[in-house]
């Protein structure tokens, strides 16, 4: 099962919460009192803005079938999301609202805003290889995981910590552990591969194509590999962002999903 | 045929005698019947629940539809296996009652306040209801082709969405395009199968409704359902279509026994079990006979070796007692028959009604039938009624042989017969 959503950090870092000074990050960084959950702690923090807006391409390759979407989000805080579809045109205006741990799809053709039942959590997002629990479940790494720092040093001539996240005995996560590679000058995540509770890897999501979008350092590409379909991708690449923007009021609202 | 002729007249010089024989083996004999009526007609239920709910005897897939149930894996993807043909085909073989293309997907289904998720099965319903029963135990209403885009829905779906009939109902499913596809559909109908897993997730469309939906073509389905004259043929003839050269060669067929191996089992469970009751019923039945008759022979000692003694060869009056049996046999086998069906026209038609018992209940995925019902097992009843035929014959061989063997004096001696 490729396609369960992991209770971390899913599509949401990907989609939107990149970004972080990297003036003020390095010296964070280069204090070495960090214990390694607080660096998860401050990847997590500068990859969140306070809100942010911007357009992103989906694309989704499958053994059948290959699509591009263009979307267009906007993001406050972990917990609230609205992401719109552009293009293709046969699904432009579809919208996904996200507010807490609740989901709503409002599909134009037929004028209906569908609340996501929890029994649906489990199933592709808009067809790619993320789910629709990894759009609601917030970043929680530090709540449900124990986190140490299981290799420090040189991979491919980059200087990384690679993390090893194990779940607390009851936290509500689908993964068995986590490995989380992130580059150390600057905190950019490099990538997450996902295990299932046998230890088997699942899927792995790669980073890439490091910009500063935004005012802000950003990886604007990754990709979700299934394990089991090596052949199959789901990748998110940013052509805009913005951080820290006012966003109308009322935007995250069921009444906003139509317009 | 002096020998038929004694025999015959054998029977009736002790009417009292040869009547406790008759009905001995008669009475055996009918219950043997019913029994067998019965074991037959409770496997014939459970399989006619089991397949003919919704499963039918024997299904057709794109080689690689199962165990994934992949949307892609059509039949009719591909030119080879254009549904038309496939169709036409086994539209051919007489076997056939009824066969039924079918399309499945996976959904959302929304009122709006509520959604659930469901399975999404479309069918044409006209072809449908030769094949399986489910459409036509509606709760209410039906599939309606006057409406676009008619819906029907479990009843503890429909329930858990709020809709009723004349309900607007929003699905949602992820298309073979990779789009999400998306509809409305008016509830027409409400289904009760009596198998909570159904009435909990099933929804039906009209097959192009749903193809339309999921973005398949007109000619592609994922599984066509054929209902057989007899569900024992099915693996026949599964095996008979697998190696026809006429269908595509990634089209598979399985029965139901391979579709739901553990419906066999139960099946051969309960059969097995049956038949070691009818067995052991079937082998009292021969004791009563043997003793009946190994008595009434003992009794002629006395008569047997004075025919003997008169010069009567030993063979002919082993003969002789033989076929006096013989006639006895038949005679039981048909009075038996006679009551043994007596009771069967009313088990066949009233059945046992066992619902005082039970009330509605599954097992294994199949509706239990409250009222059971027999049917006739022909080969059964034939083979038992040769094993009592066997059992009386052997019944009288041995005192027959013995007596003929007596030495006159000594036959003569015995007890005079009362």
């Amino acid at each position: 099962m490729s396609r369960i959503g992991s209770g971390s950090k899913g599509i949401w870092i990907l989609l939107f919460l990149m970004g972080g000074s990297i003036g003020s990050l390095s010296a964070q960084v280069d204090s070495p009192q960090l214990s390694p959950a607080e660096i998860i702690d401050k990847v997590d923090q500068m990859l969140r803005g306070d809100s942010s807006q911007g357009r992103v391409e989906m694309a989704v390759v499958t053994r059948r079938w290959k699509r591009n979407v263009m979307m267009e989000i906007w993001s406050e805080g972990t917990d609230k999301a609205l992401i719109k579809v552009l293009q293709p045109k046969k699904e432009a205006g579809m919208t996904t609202l996200k507010v807490g741990s609740d989901m709503w799809n409002y599909l134009p053709k037929i004028d209906r805003t569908i609340r996501i039942p929890t029994s649906m959590m489990m199933a592709s997002w808009m067809g790619s290889h993320f789910t629709n629990d990894d759009l609601v479940k917030e970043s929680r790494l530090i709540r449900d995981y124990d986190i140490e720092i299981v290799y420090e040093g040189d991979r491919e001539g980059v200087e990384v910590y690679e993390f090893l996240l194990t779940p607390h005995p009851k936290a509500p996560v689908v993964w068995g552990k986590m490995l989380y590679q992130v580059r150390k000058k600057d905190l950019m995540p490099i990538r997450a591969e996902y295990y299932d509770e046998n230890e088997e890897l699942k899927r792995t999501l790669t980073f890439s194509e490091y910009r500063e979008m935004g005012g802000r350092l950003v990886p604007t590409k990754s990709r979700m590999v299934p394990q089991d379909k090596p052949e199959e991708y789901t990748e998110m690449i940013y052509h805009e962002l913005r951080f820290d923007i006012p966003i109308p009021q009322g935007t995250f609202s069921l009444s906003s999903l139509r317009r | 045929m002096i020998v038929l002729r004694l025999g015959w007249r054998n029977l009736w010089r002790n009417p009292r005698r040869s009547l406790i024989t008759i009905s001995a083996v008669g009475c055996g004999y009918a219950i043997l019947i019913v029994l067998i009526g019965l074991t037959v007609g409770i496997a014939g239920q459970m399989l006619k629940n089991g397949t003919g709910l919704l499963m039918g005897d024997l299904q057709l897939h794109h080689s690689g539809y199962l165990p994934e149930r992949s949307l892609y894996d059509t039949i009719g993807s591909d030119e080879d296996s254009a549904l038309e043909g496939v169709l036409h085909q086994l539209s051919l073989y007489p076997q056939l009652v009824g066969r039924s293309p079918r399309v499945y997907g996976f959904g959302l289904l929304s009122t709006g306040e509520h959604s659930a998720g469901a399975r999404l099965m479309g069918v044409d319903p006209q072809v449908e209801v030769r094949v399986s029963s489910f459409l036509s135990g509606l709760q209410a209403g039906a599939l309606d082709d006057s409406v676009e885009r008619s819906l029907l829905l479990g009843d503890v779906l429909a329930r858990e969405l709020e809709a009723t009939i004349g309900s607007q109902v929003a699905i949602v499913t992820q298309a073979a395009d990779g789009s999400l596809g998306n509809d409305l559909f008016l509830v027409s109908g409400i289904l009760h199968t009596g198998l909570s897993y159904l009435d909990r997730s099933l929804a039906v469309l009209y097959l192009e409704d749903l193809q339309e939906l999921l973005a398949l073509g007109p000619d592609e389905v994922h599984e066509i359902a054929v209902r057989l004259e007899d569900p024992m043929d099915a693996d026949g003839f599964a095996a008979q279509l697998n190696a026809s050269e006429e269908l595509p060669a990634n089209i598979s067929a399985r029965s139901w026994g391979e579709l739901a191996p553990q419906l066999k089992d139960y099946v051969s469970l309960a059969q097995g079990m049956y038949g070691f009751i009818i067995l052991i019923i079937g082998l009292f039945t021969a004791m009563g006979v043997l003793n009946t008759m190994m008595m009434a022979v003992f009794e002629r000692s006395r008569e047997i070796g004075l025919v003997h003694a008169l010069g009567m060869r030993p063979l002919l009056i082993v003969s002789a007692i033989l076929l006096e049996s013989l006639f006895l046999g038949i005679l039981g086998l048909i009075g038996g028959f006679g009551l043994g069906a007596w009771g069967m026209s009313y088990l066949t038609t009233q059945g046992l009604d066992l619902s005082r018992w039970m009330g509605e209940l599954s097992m294994l995925g199949t509706r239990i039938d409250p009222v059971l019902k027999a049917s006739w097992g022909w080969d059964y009843v034939l083979w038992s009624a040769l094993g009592l035929l066997l059992a009386t014959l052997l019944a009288a061989f041995f005192p027959a042989v013995k007596a003929a063997r007596l030495n006159p004096v000594q036959a003569l001696s015995a007890p005079v017969e009362g």
